[in-house]
């Protein structure tokens, strides 16, 4: 049963409800429909599931793009409605025809719609009962089988004196469990299989006669495999006691050669022998403002691509489409949308977009324009591109505040460290950029420590200590082979004790399908909870983008043994300055993980950070 | 195909450009002045309208604040008189030219003012539609959740600096009224409390400001909004049972100069 139909205006005006459905919804499902998916630009996907306290339900929505109304049908999750979507289209279609733009109340079509609801009920029934149709025959096929395995097991239990009543009535229930469709009552004989299994196990009869798989073999194998463990690890302990250190080879009759080893014996008192380099370079760009340039060059541009978009999209002929562009009257359908969607998204792989994710904004895209009405005097592809445009910077604008120096100012006045953790795959880039962060900060009279976990990479921690000593700031360092939680954890406690306001935690790089490693980091973020979740990523990643960022959140929140997981909360994007203008990955990462871009790294000196200007990218994007 | 037609259609053209070209030559001088007199005269009585009509929409008031402060339940009260059955989230910013509705019940003799209302979207991702209306607005109110004021402190206070900092709002000094909405619930905050919340907010972000653009109050003091150039007043409403009283006393005081 449908638990709530709602129609509202795009505006936020509720302009009608049902009134019979009359029940309170737990929660606040359409207000978190709104802000998670349809401005997420995810509403190009089927259903969106709710989960709140007591309920969870499922949403499915359409829109009617030319008069902006939304159409939201609410029911729970347990029942697979089958008439939803069909309800929705009529109701649009019914609906649009009684909209006035003045009016506000409806009350009149609380009729109409009871009417339409019966009607799809009942088309839905018809289908389901020609599918059924279809599926009796699996059905007939399922219970002979379940009925020979059922008479097998029975004889196998009159053998054995005292057969248990239990097994008699759990075949009772088994015949008369009511078969909904194949695949679930084929579920269930494995099942009843099993049960029986297991009951007959304690007997220790041999009920290898049906020829199913047999627990107690499954048992010896069990056993078996750990046994095999055992001796290899035996093994292994045995070996240990006869080490044997190699013994450089000698080759004719040279002399012994002196060690080699070349480390520099002063390197300890590096203060004194390496000339610390002044620390003030220059202001980091974070600090200057863009100038964004007006778009003048744009329309010469469009010119172009329409061009381009003419001989390559449908031949209409060239009087119909000048025709149609003037007049303005063509209502867009998924056809008109498809030549002009589908060359934005190669546009946009082109700028290294994943595939995925020009598929998704494309879908979404074309679901907000769908059934609009054609202003005068514009293409579609503009009219196309102009959405296009506003769905990537309702995206790229970040959907909580950027700015860490009032999240600084807000921990100092509680008295304790801000911990920020720079997390992911390998090389691309999170020593250099904390080191870039502790420079910004400290132009901003910020105190800065860092943290060395990064204890498995050999030159890690030299790696830190070396930009500490450029930077004048404090490093706290344990060492290689150390457990990167427990260093972090004594790290923020020096922090605390020597006054510094923000401590920049290093991680070790890792790559997402690595799960002991994964592992070990989502226990980092747990045991210390940071106050930022860095992810630094590169901009050259293309399609893997996805993979990691996905992989990345999901580790946080599987392996966390919090009911609460810290996912990542911001996105570093590096190695800017490598790119041209393939700016794609910057989009991938914030769609899939929904963090905002931070900072990004373009070049290889301290200055070189800057923020993310949405304005900038979404133009360079769709050039 | 294309090509072929492209052609005709170029030596039909010029055909056309002749003839046109023999048929001017052929007009007497006199005749030709006057007609391009009458249409530059038409083009500069279009401009000197356009222009009246863009300074008299200058009217326009501009509803603001977070997400789910009452945005635009406000606007359908001072529209229609009533929320109707309520609202969601908006997505698209809700326009409209009218008279308020309790001066349209009221008798009046003088002639009333139409006021251009605009309900802006208060989602953090939909903050790029609000620069499209600043530059245009006559008055500014900036809508607050009385009752869940504190857990977004920061963010309305971050929000209100974006907009008194905003250089058209600068410039025009545009009044600014801050509305403490919802206060028929019993947990709504007072007044006072809220604007000596914000005071406070404003004026750990002015210090932590690093732009260059326009700062507010005044360096080494505490920020209070009688520091802004611009007018700031607060008041309260509640847009569910329809007491706006001193917005819509606002709106008449920024509509009428």
């Amino acid at each position: 049963m449908l638990e709530q139909l709602l129609i509202f205006t795009r505006g936020g005006l509720i302009l009608w409800t049902c009134k019979e459905l009359g029940n309170a919804l737990r929660g606040s499902p359409i207000d978190t429909l709104i802000r998670s998916c349809l401005l997420e630009e995810r509403s190009g996907s089927a259903s969106y599931n709710y989960d709140a306290p007591g309920a969870s339900y499922t949403l499915k929505w359409t829109f009617h793009n030319d008069l902006g109304l939304v159409f939201v049908a609410v029911y729970q999750r347990i029942l697979h409605l089958l008439y939803v979507d069909d309800l929705l289209s009529v109701v649009k279609k019914e609906f649009s025809e009684i909209y006035d733009l003045k009016r506000t109340s409806y009350n009149d079509f609380d009729d109409i719609f009871q009417q339409l609801k019966k009607e799809a009920e009942a088309r839905a029934e018809e289908m389901k009962k020609s599918k059924q149709v279809g599926k009796s025959m699996n059905n007939n096929l399922a219970r002979k089988l379940g009925n020979v395995l059922n008479g097998n097991m029975d004889g196998g239990n009159k053998k054995k004196s005292g057969g248990e009543p239990g097994n008699d009535r759990d075949s009772g229930n088994f015949k008369g469990r009511p078969l909904e469709n194949g695949n679930i009552s084929n579920n269930h004989i494995g099942k009843g299989e099993e049960t029986m299994m297991v009951k007959n196990n304690g007997k220790e009869n041999g009920i290898s006669n049906t020829g199913a798989f047999d627990v107690n073999k499954l048992q010896k194998l069990r056993s078996k495999g750990g046994k095999k463990t055992e001796t290899v690890s035996n093994k292994v302990s045995k070996e240990e006691p006869k080490k044997i250190t190699k013994k450089n080879r000698v080759w004719d009759d040279s002399p012994k050669e002196a060690k080699l080893d070349f480390t520099d014996p002063g390197s300890e008192n590096g203060e004194q022998h390496i000339a610390v380099v002044a620390a003030d370079q220059g202001e980091s760009m974070m600090d200057k403002e863009e100038i964004v340039s007006s778009d003048s060059e744009s329309e010469s541009e469009e010119e172009e691509t329409s061009k381009n978009n003419k001989v390559d999209g449908k031949k209409k002929g060239w009087f119909s489409s000048m025709f149609q562009s003037i007049a303005g009257k063509a209502n867009l359908e998924n056809s008109d949308l498809e030549p002009a969607l589908k060359a934005l998204k190669d546009r946009l792989m082109t700028k290294n977009v994943a595939e995925e994710i020009a598929e998704k904004l494309c879908e979404s895209v074309a679901s907000s324009l769908e059934g609009k009405r054609l202003a005068s005097f514009t293409r579609i592809s503009s009219t196309v591109q102009a959405a296009m445009e506003d769905a990537l910077t309702r995206i790229l604008t970040p959907r909580r505040s950027i700015d860490i120096l009032r999240d600084v100012h807000a921990a100092k006045e509680q008295g304790k460290p801000y911990v920020v953790v720079f997390v992911g795959v390998n090389g691309v880039g999170k020593s250099t950029n904390l080191a870039k962060v502790a420079y910004w900060l400290q132009q901003h009279n910020v105190n800065v420590m860092m943290a060395a976990c990064d204890t498995f990479r050999s030159g890690a921690v030299e790696q830190l200590r070396t930009h500490a000593r450029r930077l004048q700031i404090p490093i706290f360092e344990k060492g290689y082979e150390k457990d990167p939680a427990i260093v972090a954890k004594e790290a923020i406690q020096e922090a605390s004790r020597n006054g510094s306001d923000v401590v920049l935690v290093d991680t070790a790089g890792r790559m997402q399908d690595n799960e002991p490693l994964m592992r070990a980091l989502s226990k980092l973020i747990y045991v210390n909870s940071p106050d930022l979740v860095l992810f630094v990523g590169e901009a050259l990643v293309g399609n893997d983008a996805v993979d990691q960022l996905s992989k990345f959140n999901q580790k946080l929140g599987d392996l966390s043994p919090s009911p609460d997981p810290r996912l990542i909360d911001g996105i570093l994007l590096t190695k800017f300055d490598t790119i041209d203008d393939k700016v794609g990955a910057a989009l991938s990462m914030v769609y899939i993980s929904g963090a905002p871009v931070m900072f990004v790294g373009c070049g290889q000196s301290y200055t070189d950070l800057k923020k993310l200007n949405v304005k900038s990218i979404v133009k360079t994007l769709l050039k | 195909m294309d090509k072929e037609k492209l052609d005709e259609l170029k030596i039909q053209l010029q055909q056309l450009l002749n003839e046109a070209q023999e048929f001017v030559q052929q007009i007497p001088p006199a005749q030709l002045c006057t007609a391009v007199g009458v249409v530059l005269f038409t083009v500069f009585l279009f401009t000197v309208m356009y222009y009246l009509l863009k300074h008299r929409s200058a009217n326009t008031i501009l509803l603001t604040g977070l997400s789910g402060s009452g945005k635009t339940v406000l606007f359908y009260q001072l529209r229609d008189g009533s929320c109707h059955q309520g609202s969601v989230t908006s997505t698209k910013p809700n326009e409209g030219r009218f008279l308020l509705h309790s001066e349209a019940n009221k008798l009046q003799k003088g002639k009333m003012k139409h006021v251009h209302v605009v309900d802006v979207p208060g989602h953090s991702r939909l903050l790029a539609k609000l620069d499209e209306f600043l530059s245009r607005a006559a008055g500014i109110v900036f809508v607050v959740d009385s009752v869940e004021f504190l857990p977004h402190l920061r963010i309305a206070s971050e929000y209100l600096y974006d907009i008194l900092t905003n250089a058209s709002v600068v410039k025009r000094k545009t009044p600014l009224l801050l509305l403490c909405n919802k206060i028929d619930r019993v947990t709504a905050h007072s007044m006072d409390f809220i604007r000596r919340q914000l005071e406070k907010e404003m004026t750990v972000l002015s210090s932590a400001d690093t732009s260059d653009e326009h700062t507010l109050g005044v360096v080494g003091e505490a920020f209070a909004f009688s520091q802004c150039h611009n007018k700031v007043t607060t008041a309260e409403a509640s847009g569910l049972t329809g007491d706006i009283y001193h917005l819509e006393q606002f709106i008449s005081e920024c509509v009428k100069p």
